[in-house]
């Protein structure tokens, strides 16, 4: 909680099992968070060109992805995020039941496109501090929605008086495609995905603004919103885990309004006890950037800490293979299809009784790698991408194409599995890893 | 609220909650009074982006073809097809026809609500045409009045009485979205 003499502080907020505030939270600064660090030019040049300078071979990724477009025309997030915004609509619609507003608000974001739409109750320690967003054009896909003013000379504490709910409305993105991560295939997944939920997000923020109340963006961290109202809990790979979809949802920035609504509770989904033993995603990640030990107090947050550094650092070296690494979100073992056996194992393991949760999640764990696997390897074909190509090699494995290739094409791929660059020898190189 | 049964669904339930939502009707049908809330103008008005200046390595037309519906699908569209555009727009000879299911028209349905399968057609003709810039091809999106007559012709379904699309999977309740003319080598069908 942020201290501000003269107003009362609320008490800390409840995050559910994995996350527990311990001490004082300081209001991040947006103008610290790792994208505009690294367009100011603070994490070297590798990171600085791959960021501002690249664009990305692939058609695909030049549509989708923030910062890697040959043309920001071709990229509708930026269309989307860079619009005027709208007013407030004076004749504001009365609200006398607002668990009546709250199923609407739902309603409203799932007949849009939404996955997973929560209602937080804003508190005080989630606002980003009241610093200007970044002016520089580069790192306008972080917090782009921001207006320079919302706070107008308020505390955190009287905007979240004056804002007290947070709506977090977001989409999971492709199961099949995320099987083929660190490949154009996941990226096209991941971010697809990510634009319809920017897409959403402002459809959803001028929808609030024409009912007659306000709908700030750029407020909220939307991981602490999203731990509030039940998105997921905080795995040990840094990501909220869906009930349903697993690591794979994405967190936009969240809606903050002053709209009535009823928040809803944190979710217990039997991952704290789950991410205790499993240690899968910080087993497989490239860069060794997700702890093996146990949670640390970092800004009065009790949670598991990924390095993000490191994480970060990667991206340059396998730029011309893919943009998004999700190694972490597609083993865990909760991202899995949205079908029968994984609801029922996960309401199995959600209704057991926590001192009994350590044996299941064993057995749970076995079944999960001797079936789906300990690491990935699935070919995947989408489109005339193919995972079963290696890395900087080129050959046409479309089925009936008899087209005469430009480019040189090497030996048809060999096995039915799937590479994903860097391959483990590369990564052994590229980081020391501890044992 | 409806009775829920586990696994068992009641059909009637996802109707029923909406006809029991009090400001349901004021999303559907009560246009925007400031037009900036609205997504819709905004992805409309956007300038067209470059096409990539190096076109890229193609497959044979049909592969091509079916990877753009592949594609459009994958964005959302609920229904795709091509056809060839006769000598209307020289340097353009094919449009890709997308459809959306709407449940509600949004020539009638003008709130936000009503004009979500507009906004949702829009993700995937503006995504769409920019991919194909990216490939290296022509390609505009436009609002166009003979939408519906080259979803026919592109076999989405086929043209009623009052000249609106009528289809197999949706029957009339569908919108077509903005045509896509390019002259990426495709095959119509």
């Amino acid at each position: 909680m942020a201290m501000t003499p003269g107003t009362q502080t609320p008490p800390p907020p409840h995050l559910g099992r994995s996350v527990r505030i311990v001490g004082p939270v300081a209001n991040v600064d947006m103008n610290q968070t790792p994208h505009p660090r690294n367009s100011r030019g603070e994490l070297g040049k590798a990171l600085f060109n791959w960021y501002r300078n690249t664009i990305s071979r692939d058609p695909l990724t030049r549509v989708s992805a923030p910062n890697h477009f040959a043309d920001q025309r071709n990229f509708l997030a930026a269309v989307v995020n860079q619009a005027p915004k709208g007013k407030v609509n004076a004749r504001q619609v009365a609200v006398s039941d607002p668990a009546a507003m709250t199923r609407h608000i739902k309603a409203v974001a799932h007949h849009m496109g939404a996955d997973v739409v929560t209602v937080a109750r804003a508190h005080p320690s989630f606002l980003y501090a009241a610093s200007a967003p970044p002016k520089d054009s580069a790192a306008r896909d972080v917090y782009q929605n921001r207006s320079g003013d919302v706070y107008q000379g308020r505390t955190p504490e009287q905007m979240a008086e004056r804002y007290p709910y947070i709506i977090v409305a977001t989409t999971a993105w492709d199961y099949d495609k995320l099987q083929a991560h660190r490949h154009y295939i996941g990226d096209a997944a991941y971010h697809v995905s990510q634009m319809k939920a920017q897409m959403i997000l402002k459809a959803l923020e001028g929808y609030i603004k024409e009912l007659g109340y306000a709908a700030l963006r750029g407020m909220s961290n939307p991981q602490a919103a999203g731990l509030a109202s039940g998105v997921g809990e905080l795995g040990r790979n840094g990501l909220l885990i869906h009930r349903r979809f697993g690591a794979r949802v994405h967190m936009p920035d969240p809606i903050m309004t002053d709209l009535p609504l009823v928040p809803d509770q944190p979710v217990d989904n039997g991952v704290e006890d789950f991410c205790k033993i499993c240690r899968k995603c910080a087993i497989n990640c490239p860069t060794n950037s997700v702890p093996f030990g146990d949670k640390v107090v970092f800004n009065g947050v009790e949670k598991y800490k990924i390095n993000w550094l490191t994480c970060y650092k990667i991206r340059p070296y396998v730029d011309t293979h893919w943009g998004s690494c999700l190694t972490c979100a597609t083993v865990c073992p909760f991202t899995k299809p949205n079908v029968w056996w994984r609801s029922l194992t996960v309401w199995a393991l959600s209704t057991c009784p926590i001192p009994a949760r350590p044996v299941l999640v064993r057995a749970l764990k076995a079944i999960d790698d001797r079936f789906w696997g300990t690491t990935r390897q699935t070919r995947v074909r989408w489109l005339g991408y193919d995972s079963g190509i290696k890395p900087g090699e080129q050959v046409c494995t479309v089925a009936g194409c008899t087209a005469e290739h430009g480019t040189a094409h090497a030996a048809e791929p060999v096995g039915n599995i799937g590479y994903y660059a860097p391959l483990k020898e590369n990564t052994n190189r590229f980081v020391k890893r501890d044992g | 609220m409806a009775l829920r049964s586990g696994w068992l669904k009641a059909p009637w339930r996802r109707a029923e909650r909406r006809s029991h939502d009090p400001y349901w009707d004021f999303f559907i049908h009560t246009p925007p009074a400031d037009r900036a809330n609205s997504v819709i103008d905004v992805i409309r008005q956007a300038p067209e982006g470059n096409v990539f200046p190096t076109k890229a390595d193609l497959h044979t037309p049909e592969v091509t073809t079916s990877h753009v519906k592949q594609m459009a699908r994958y964005l959302g569209a609920d229904l795709v097809g091509v056809t060839t555009l006769e000598g209307d727009d020289p340097g353009y000879p094919f449009a890709i026809v997308c459809a959306v299911r709407a449940d509600d028209d949004p020539r009638e349905a003008q709130g936000i609500g009503g004009q979500v399968p507009v906004q949702n057609g829009l993700f995937v003709t503006f995504v769409l045409s920019a991919w194909i810039r990216e490939l290296g091809f022509r390609a505009s999106i436009a609002a166009s009045p003979d939408a519906p007559r080259l979803a026919a012709a592109a076999r989405l379904g086929t043209l009623n009485r009052t000249g609106r699309l009528t289809t197999a999977e949706y029957g009339t309740r569908v919108h077509v979205a903005d045509v896509i003319r390019t002259d990426l080598p495709l095959v119509p069908a």
